[in-house]
């Protein structure tokens, strides 16, 4: 209980300090791009691929769940519900954190044992600066455009299974769904987007420089990465959600 | 490239098929698989509750906005069971197994690849499938379908809270309605769901840390792989998974 | 035990104490680093020789002491004070700490791009130089992975010395090489000494190194500083520690 405590109080200190080498040095701006292009462009197949099938089960859940009120037509608006405001935003911060998570907080990690933390310090170079703050930036940029595309791939992907196999009204499906995501849905999604990245790059980056040594220390600060920013992920969604659309 | 992913999926096969025969030819590690199964349940009970739930009351928070359309709230709880019992909780559960258990089982076996103590257990004479993968790969499916029962908990649970304390509808409406449009079968359905994905994770798992390469950095990329792979695999899998079990229920 | 004052300490630690929860691993050491010469400070593995040296430049902070750098106080400074001592420090690393991501070259002319305005042709020019000062002028280009292991010390000797710094820090130079390498790196130690005229602490375990490059030798056990003082005094100095570990380089 006390080390849990302390490692929260310890995951602070670290924050202040992320913020303020954002804040006082000028940011590396070539290599944030680069590390937004690996972030988006190593997240970018298993999202598709994930969004797809999140699509096509949810369109599969809406239909039972509403063939006894007679409404099998509202699955469009079930995707825009559920698919659009829910799921897409958690469902990109988890494969982010699966994927680009893990990766920062391996990286760092091994950097960390390796001592090249320690020769950044000796250089006279903030190891926040120079690790943290491009992949937070990098993180902030991508998010939000990894979110809308898989908006769009997972309404496509329902659309297909509620018209080929569920045999539904196509035209209907469309204007029911657009109808009920409203523009400032998908700004909201953007937002929680922004959010999930902040918890995803600090969590993981804060695990890879605190890691035990040796492998298994890095295997663990990798596994520690994912299940925290998972966890806290979900518990801000509902949060959020609440805020936002409750 | 294509050859390369070839040759890597006959690798796996070969692998889960050494690891099929052993699991079902004595002796097994029992103790060890016991201990492995209680540390994966017991380091992911927490975070599945903690996701599962949240879960649950952002179902229920949705849904009440669709049935307030028909003025048919009551069903808000039987729409939450559906969702939770055949999808949420199965898929989130098995996700942290995969984020949680398998990561490190790939970690601590890819550990011991670049130590060489995976070496040494073989040059004992000792095969190290036995001793170190199995118990593992047992564990998650063991962990998997335990888990999803928790998490069916969890999410009933949030879907309530949601409900009833939150947007004030009735307690016993939430509770009668609860198996209208599910049965306990479903329960049972999404605990096989995890099964087959416990499966999975075990064998991609350890498939991946008993294969790695390149010191502490291998590692790392070991446990990476491990996560993404197995989801992105659990995830396809489900698909099938539900039209074959639930599809079948209303079509 | 004797504890010799060097008369032109650029480095002074004063009653330092370090634990690692039940671990005592500085139990009060106080001594001076003479400025211009070679410091060797000696002892057998897990005696806080690399905690001691990671004091000096404030990647650890002390439980208790205070550690000075001419008249800046570093375990107590501001960030942006501790950056400005360390700027004129380098260090080697036991193994390298290279980049992975960068070739051997990018690596030497890392602080440059950091610390200095000079454009790229300057940078790689200069790093080339250092690159040939440590005897491997050809591998600018080459990956971190391509290097043997001696070839990453230097690499990283080559780094630590890029900003022309007043001291440079040595973190077992030479384990995990053979003797032969190992005296190769001895030689270029002593050399570079001699040109560059500033201030090395070497740490390890290795006697034969630190009898090779030490000026000034210390021995460090059991937390305290046992014996330190110029070689001549050190090699007559009458510690059971110090005795023991000379006797058995002798056998060997």
């Amino acid at each position: 209980m006390v080390t849990a405590l302390a490692r929260i109080g310890d995951f602070g200190l670290f924050c202040v300090r992320v913020g303020r080498s954002t804040f006082r040095h000028r940011p590396p701006i070539a290599r944030s791009i680069e590390e937004a292009y690996h972030i988006g462009f190593r997240s970018l197949p298993i999202l598709l691929v994930i969004s797809a099938f999140v699509g096509t089960n949810l369109a599969l859940q809406g239909y039972n769940a509403f063939v006894p009120l007679g409404g099998q037509r509202l699955v469009g608006m079930f995707i825009a519900l559920a698919g659009v405001r829910e799921l897409a935003p958690i469902m990109v911060a988890s494969m982010v954190a699966a994927k680009a998570g893990t990766e920062m907080a391996s990286q760092i990690a091994v950097m960390r044992i390796q001592e090249q933390i320690d020769a950044l310090e000796v250089m006279a170079i903030d190891p926040h600066w120079y690790l943290v703050v491009p992949r937070f930036v990098g993180i902030c940029l991508v998010l939000p455009a990894l979110t809308m595309i898989s908006i769009f791939t997972l309404v496509l992907a329902s659309y297909l299974v509620s018209v080929y196999q569920l045999g539904l009204n196509g035209p209907e499906f469309i204007q029911l769904a657009s109808a009920t995501t409203r523009p400032v849905d998908l700004w909201y999604c953007v937002l929680k987007a922004f959010a999930f990245g902040i918890v995803i790059c600090l969590v993981s980056c804060y695990y890879g420089f605190t890691t035990r040594p040796g492998p298994s220390g890095v295997g663990r600060a990798t596994n520690a990465a994912v299940v925290v920013s998972a966890v806290v992920c979900s518990l801000l969604n509902y949060v959020m959600s609440e805020i936002l659309f409750g | 490239m294509v050859i390369d992913s070839l040759a890597g999926i006959g690798r796996f096969g070969v692998f889960s098929w050494s690891v099929a025969t052993r699991v079902v030819t004595p002796y097994w590690e029992i103790d060890e698989t016991a201990r492995h199964t209680w540390e994966v349940a017991s380091r992911c009970a927490m975070p599945v509750v903690a996701v599962v739930f949240p879960f649950g009351m952002v179902m229920a928070l949705q849904g009440l906005s669709i049935f307030d359309l028909f003025g048919a709230q009551r069903l808000l709880s039987s729409l939450v069971s559906v969702a939770v019992f055949r999808e949420l909780s199965p898929v989130l559960a098995s996700t942290l197994v995969a984020a949680q258990g398998g990561s490190a089982f790939a970690a601590e076996l890819g550990a011991m690849r670049i130590s060489e103590e995976l070496d040494a257990t073989e040059i004992m004479a000792i095969d190290s499938l036995r001793t170190h993968v199995v118990p593992r790969f047992m564990a998650a499916v063991i962990a998997a379908p335990a888990l999803n029962v928790i998490g069916c908990l969890a999410g009933i649970t949030g879907g309530y809270v949601t409900a009833v304390w939150v947007k004030g509808q009735p307690s016993a409406t939430y509770w009668d309605n609860l198996w209208e449009l599910t049965h306990p079968a479903d329960i049972y359905g999404g605990t096989f769901k995890a099964l087959v994905f416990g499966v999975l994770i075990g064998l991609i798992a350890c498939y991946q840390g008993y294969h790695a390469t390149g010191g502490a950095a291998g590692v790392g990329k070991a446990v990476n792989d491990t996560v993404v792979i197995s989801i992105t695999t659990f995830i396809i899998v489900n698909y099938f998974l539900t039209s074959a079990m639930f599809g079948a229920i209303t079509n | 035990m004797t504890v010799r004052e060097p008369p032109d300490p650029i480095i002074r630690m004063v009653d330092l104490h370090k634990r690692f929860g039940e671990l005592v691993v500085l139990d009060g050491v106080t001594f001076g680093i003479p400025r211009g010469l070679t410091t060797v400070l000696l002892g057998p593995s897990g005696t806080g020789k690399s905690v001691l040296i990671k004091h000096i430049v404030g990647l650890l902070e002390p439980d208790s002491g205070e550690v000075w750098v001419d008249d800046v106080r570093v375990d107590t400074a501001s960030v942006r004070q501790q950056y400005a001592v360390r700027k004129r420090f380098g260090m080697m690393f036991q193994n390298g700490a290279l980049f992975d991501n960068l070739t051997a070259g990018e690596n030497v002319e890392f602080p440059l791009r950091y610390h200095t305005s000079h454009n790229a042709a300057k940078r790689r020019k200069i790093a080339e130089e250092k690159l040939a000062l440590v005897e491997l002028p050809e591998v600018y280009d080459r990956p971190t992975s391509a290097l043997s292991g001696g070839q990453r010390k230097r690499v990283s000797l080559a780094r630590a010395i890029v900003l022309e710094p007043d001291v440079v820090l040595f973190d077992e130079p030479n384990s995990g090489l053979d003797p032969l390498t190992s005296s190769t790196v001895d030689a270029l130690i002593s050399r570079m000494k001699d040109q560059l005229g500033i201030t090395f602490v070497v740490i390890t375990h290795d006697i034969v190194q630190a009898l090779a490059i030490g000026d000034w030798i210390g021995m460090l056990s059991g937390g305290e500083l046992v014996e330190y003082g110029p070689r001549e005094d050190f090699l007559k100095s009458e510690s059971d520690v110090v005795r023991g570990f000379l006797a058995r380089n002798h056998t060997v």
